[in-house]
């Protein structure tokens, strides 16, 4: 028995050695980014970080197309995967942040909130900040704001033609029993976009008012999609009439293809803003610094437009011409802090309200 | 039969000698990585669910009984008992149906069962919406009905059709292994085809229709990807857990919930086990030479009944495929079809290391899990060591959790000095190798316990080692369970999602998880290219080793 026991021994240690070489040798990329910077110095100073790989958790749809440009530029190149900011939040837990990933780009604001509270990000108050709406970042600078991403309808034009409806123009129409079995929304626990749009209607119409519609609205609903991006795809599909989305590129990019319109509420917009920030747990801090400074400078901020047609977070950014119809006045005075604080209590009241839809 | 217990003790063995050493070297690297890389992770995520910042509570089990949580489990039990006993009853009809085939057709009916296998996740789901959906090309486009297919029913339907294919193999190779003479006998006695069938081929195929239906069942309780297509607002359980990772961050609710999985799913797994042993004892007799060509004509009208089923199965398959090939190449604008080859256009350079990551990742845990597998069954059924039993049950624990699970235990177990293994590419090979090390197992096991062991009692009297005689007789007769086993993990790993899903970071990102983010985005084109490379790369692998298997035996 004892010799079966030494053996074991023996064999656990050979397997957390080969454990230890085999992590050796797969970070060996990030490390060698810092050789690469003494080399370069001497030479180019415009490109300090070439060769030098930033590893991007993307939840920003077309985003990937500005990534050759930042390189093209900087010389830092970019491994991206798009993950929803969820599951990120998610995966961040489970590793007790240790993520290898450097920037986290784009997505729900609800997971930055958790997310720095947890201390998985790292504060930087870039100098492009100061050209951005104070109200889209986190006032630590935890994270920055991007874009803002306007909530509204998407509705498929075939269908309400077959059933004789017009499509609704505000947030009162949606809940008119009409509707019922129409629309699709998805599980604001789930969305951050969801979450935002909840939230910032309690915020703009006051508890009570908000509450009731909600209830009002439910009834008009079949089930809670799973995802962000599921009443889109439903909607396209033509299994939904009416479809309650975050309003990007994308949301306008379905209608070349399918009959779909794209309806900004005309009494209020509930909006979030798309953030990015650093991980706290980055080997690359400098090169990331680079990586947020470019993104939110006037550079940045339009090729990122190109990308995706978004209204950029810089005011000096003009707004793409798809998002032209957008009434920035209607967008609801929103307060990004308070949105966080209450997520807990709101959305145990929505699951109360909403029972097991 | 030959007395096992004597035989052992044939040959001396001194214990210090250096094919011993090598022997138990090997035996314990299989049961240390094994306990490492499976039971590690798996107690590791639930221990997160015990453990609040630190502290141990049982905060996360107290209400976890209440009734919310009690009508899921409800809905879990109720939807995959009917899809189970769906799936196994369509099964069973196709199986007999092949059954009754000649030699020829019935390979062919093989090989299309085992493209059928080869079902990325989600992707399926959609094409069978796009199909039978409320706009679907079928229901709506064809014959004009708007139907609502968000509910259980539709839960059911795409369990019942995802399982079809593995049940209908399984099935198949069960009524193989009969013992024809039973069948002869009872033809020459003057059954009919139809008493004979009744009274003799199902009870004998009983045991493989009951383990079929439990693998089935624990298969679907642990399914999530459906139910978050198709189930609308009918929730289950593996969905509701999946959710809750996402919705509240709470990994410890998240794993609590999951643990409820997991009672009902090892006592279905008993139930397999169990049957799967009755099974191997019941078809242990070899079988009559030449007695292929007996006269079995079944009634006509149950004749039908078989052919109908099964062509309809097929026809669906086709379907699905079809539309999966042709969402790939066209664009489906307001009802009017065009073709494109813009997909394929977006799918552009940066999709390639993905797609050749998938390939590699594939072919090694391919490799490493059919060794360990087939390692485990010769410990635990040819060297009968007595506690091997548990450690073969802990190799088939991956199955019966859903696997998200597998995956976080992952990154909980090994994102710490010495283990530290989050953001390699190792880890995610090592979580498909382990996750499907229990196919290998299964499908060695069929070896050990159908093949008696006297070319190994010969050559071990003939003075050969156990490394000698592992390395040179069982490795070689073994090669086409290797190369069975290989395909299926190969297949397993191309496919997966949700395991994975946590595990891969910017610099490992793997082609299935490239196309469930295009299908989530709303990209079904891009999704259906994505899922149309993978189905031809398998496609191919899978006839490659067919090709090898088939030279192996002649």
């Amino acid at each position: 028995m004892k010799r079966l026991v030494a053996l074991l021994l023996i064999i656990i240690m050979a397997f957390t050695f080969t454990g230890c070489t085999k992590k050796e040798q797969s970070e060996q990329p990030s490390i060698n980014p810092e050789v690469g910077q003494d080399a370069d110095t001497t030479e180019v100073v415009e490109k300090p970080f070439e060769g030098t790989t930033l590893e991007v958790l993307v939840a920003y749809g077309g985003a990937e197309n500005s990534f050759d440009a930042f390189t093209e530029k900087t010389g830092i190149k970019i491994e991206w995967l798009s993950m929803s900011t969820g599951a990120a939040l998610a995966k961040l837990q489970a590793e007790d942040g240790k993520t290898t990933a450097d920037i986290w780009f784009g997505g729900g604001v609800d997971s930055y909130l958790n997310a720095r509270d947890l201390g998985y990000l790292e504060a930087y108050k870039s100098p492009e900040a100061e050209a951005i709406n104070p109200q889209y970042n986190d006032k630590d600078g935890n994270f920055s704001g991007l874009a803002l991403v306007p909530a509204g309808f998407i509705v498929n034009d075939d269908i309400l033609k077959e059933k004789g409806l017009e499509a609704p123009k505000t947030w009162e129409d949606l809940a008119d029993p009409k509707y019922k079995g129409e629309v699709m929304m998805a599980d604001p626990a789930i969305s951050g976009t969801n979450y935002a749009i909840v939230s910032g209607l309690i915020q703009a119409w006051g508890e009570e008012k908000a509450w009731d519609y909600f209830n009002r609205l439910d009834d008009n609903i079949e089930f809670y999609a799973k995802g962000g991006g599921e009443p889109l795809e439903k909607v396209g599909a033509g299994e939904f009439a009416i479809g309650v989305v975050a309003i990007t590129g994308g949301t306008f990019n379905i209608g070349e293809t399918n009959p779909t319109s794209v309806v900004y509420p005309e009494d209020l917009i509930p909006w979030t803003p798309a953030p990015i920030a650093i991980f706290k747990n980055t080997k690359n801090l400098d090169a990331a610094k680079v990586f947020i400074d470019w993104y939110l400078s006037q550079e940045g901020q339009t090729i990122l437009r190109e990308a995706d047609a978004r209204i950029m977070a810089r005011d000096d950014v003009e707004a793409p011409e798809l998002m032209s119809g957008l009434d920035k006045s209607k967008l609801i005075d929103f307060d990004l802090e308070l949105m966080g604080k209450d997520r807990d209590s709101i959305l145990e009241r929505w699951k109360d309200l909403v029972g097991d839809k | 039969m030959i007395n096992r217990s004597k035989l052992k003790e044939r040959v001396d063995f001194s214990a210090l000698s250096f094919d011993y050493v090598i022997d138990k070297l090997i035996l314990f690297t299989v049961i240390i990585s094994l306990l490492m890389f499976i039971l590690y992770p798996i107690i590791m995520v639930i221990s997160t669910s015990f453990y609040s910042k630190g502290v141990f509570t049982l905060d996360n089990y107290k209400d976890l009984l209440k009734n919310e949580n009690i009508k899921l489990i409800k809905n879990s039990l109720f939807v995959s008992t009917l899809s189970s006993i769906l799936g196994t009853f369509f099964a069973l009809i196709i199986s007999l149906f092949t059954f009754l085939q000649r030699e020829r057709l019935k390979k062919i009916i093989l090989k299309s069962l085992m493209i059928t296998m080869i079902s990325p996740p989600f992707v399926s789901a959609l094409a069978l919406i796009l199909l039978f959906g409320r706009r679907g090309l079928i229901t709506y486009n064809l014959l004009g009905l708007s139907v609502n297919p968000y509910g259980w029913k539709g839960i059911v339907l795409l369990q019942t059709l995802g399982q079809v294919s593995l049940a209908s193999m399984m099935l198949i190779s069960t009524l193989d292994s009969i013992d024809n003479r039973q069948i002869l006998a009872s033809r020459d006695l003057g059954a009919s085809p139809m008493s004979t069938l009744i009274n003799v081929i199902l009870p004998a195929s009983f045991p493989g229709i009951m383990s079929v239906l439990f693998l089935q069942f624990t298969i679907n309780l642990a399914d999530f990807g459906t139910p978050i297509i198709i189930g609308g607002r009918f929730k289950v359980l593996a969905t509701e857990a999946y959710m809750k990772i996402f919705s509240s961050g709470d990994l410890g609710k998240a794993a609590a919930m999951s643990v409820l999985l997991i009672p009902p799913a090892i006592i279905a797994f008993y139930f397999y086990r169990k049957n799967m042993t009755k099974l191997n004892n019941l078809s242990s007799g070899t079988k009559a030479v030449g007695g292929d060509n007996y006269d079995f004509n079944l009634p006509f009208g149950i004749r039908c009944i078989l052919s109908f089923i099964t062509g309809l199965f097929f026809l669906l398959m086709i379907l699905k495929y079809g539309n999966i090939f042709l969402s790939a190449i066209s664009i489906n604008s307001s009802g009017s079809l065009k073709f494109t080859l813009k997909h394929f256009k977006e799918v552009r350079f940066g999709y390639l290391p993905s797609i050749y990551r998938s390939i590699v990742f594939a072919i090694s845990s391919g490799i490493i899990s059919s060794i360990i597998g087939i390692l485990l069954s010769y410990y635990t059924h040819r060297r009968e060591l007595p506690f091997m039993k548990y450690i073969e049950f802990i190799s088939s624990l991956p199955y019966i959790i859903p696997g998200i699970f597998f995956g976080l235990g992952y990154i909980v177990a090994f994102n710490n000095e010495p283990l530290l293994l989050t953001g390699t590419t190792l880890i995610v090979i090592l979580n498909n190798t382990f996750r499907h090390i229990s196919v290998a197992n299964k499908a060695a096991n069929a070896y050990f316990t159908t093949m008696n062991s006297k070319i190994e009692d010969a050559a071990r009297d003939l003075g050969a080692s156990r490394t000698r005689i592992l390395m040179t007789i069982i490795f070689p007769l073994l090669k086409p369970t290797f190369l069975t086993s290989f395909i299926n993990t190969f297949t397993a790993c191309m496919t997966t999602v949700g395991a994975i899903i946590f595990l891969v970071s910017p610099r490992n990102v793997v082609s299935s998880i490239v196309m469930f983010k295009d299908i989530s985005n709303g990209q079904y084109g891009l999704g259906a290219v994505m899922a149309s490379i993978l189905i031809v790369i398998t496609v191919s692998v899978n006839l490659i080793a067919i090709k090898l298997l088939s030279k192996e035996r002649a």
